[in-house]
């Protein structure tokens, strides 16, 4: 009777970023602008050339290769 | 004399820390506390026994306030970081 | 997909970094300067050589071997 939905898996769209800059929000008032390189089952996210960003003011200096711990990960953002 | 050296890199965390049974260590606690003391046992929670311990806890001002145990059980949930004191 | 995860993915990213210096911050924002000694499953991280800081830059003092347990953990990242 209806058409069947498409359904998009959370992971693919994760999986979709990889290799592109991606905003990654976590549960305080952090934030991380890098690009996406990997991620594991648990969300853990590898960035590479990343800002890190205190209460939306950017820290200096940018960190050339990272593992966010995924546990205080609130949102994911590609660019595109 | 050969020896077999265990390959020190592919030791877990929790292994390095079974080195430091018997001797004294730093433990740094959630709620800006500190303990030191002889490590007598622990878990893979982290959960752990120190004899002969001190426990430091810090406000506001410099100064601690020092605590004295003769042995105290530790949960791991609190557990910051470990470190041995020479 | 699950190839590219095992090529790129958390765990390689660790095995790279074993032995190098690392920066670990704490989700209570203290910072941690070391040689990686070691690394498990659940982020418990041994290091040597460490030096703690506050506030980013604010150095406290040297500690020597640590084990920080991982839930801690915010992020480890290359120097």
């Amino acid at each position: 009777m209806s058409e069947p939905v498409p359904t998009v898996l959370p992971l693919e769209v994760i999986d979709k970023a990889i290799g592109t800059e991606v905003h990654v929000l976590l549960t305080n008032d952090k934030e991380f602008k890098g690009k996406l390189i990997g991620f594991d089952d648990f969300v853990n996210i590898v960035l590479e050339d990343v800002t890190e960003y205190d209460n939306d003011t950017a820290n200096d200096g940018k960190i050339k290769k990272m593992l966010l711990n995924g546990g205080q990960i609130s949102m994911i953002v590609p660019s595109v | 004399m050969s020896s077999v050296q265990a390959d020190k890199q592919t030791e877990e965390p929790l292994d390095l820390i079974r080195y430091q049974l018997d001797e004294t260590v730093l433990v740094k606690l959630r709620g800006a506390r500190e303990m030191k003391g002889k490590l007598q046992g622990y878990d893979s929670h982290c959960n752990m026994v120190l004899s002969d311990a001190k426990e430091y806890i810090y406000n506001e001002t410099g100064e601690p306030i020092v605590k004295d145990c003769e042995m105290v059980f530790i949960r791991g949930d609190s557990v910051i970081l470990i470190s041995p004191i020479s | 997909m699950s190839e590219d995860k095992v090529k790129t993915g958390p765990s390689v990213f660790l095995s790279e970094i074993l032995g190098q210096q690392v920066k670990v911050k704490l989700n209570n924002g203290v910072t941690y300067l070391g040689n990686l000694n070691s690394i498990d499953g659940y982020m418990n991280i041994v290091m040597d050589s460490t030096s703690e800081h506050v506030n980013g830059e604010d150095f406290v003092k040297t500690y020597g071997d640590v084990f920080i347990r991982g839930n801690n953990v915010l992020y480890i990242s290359q120097v």
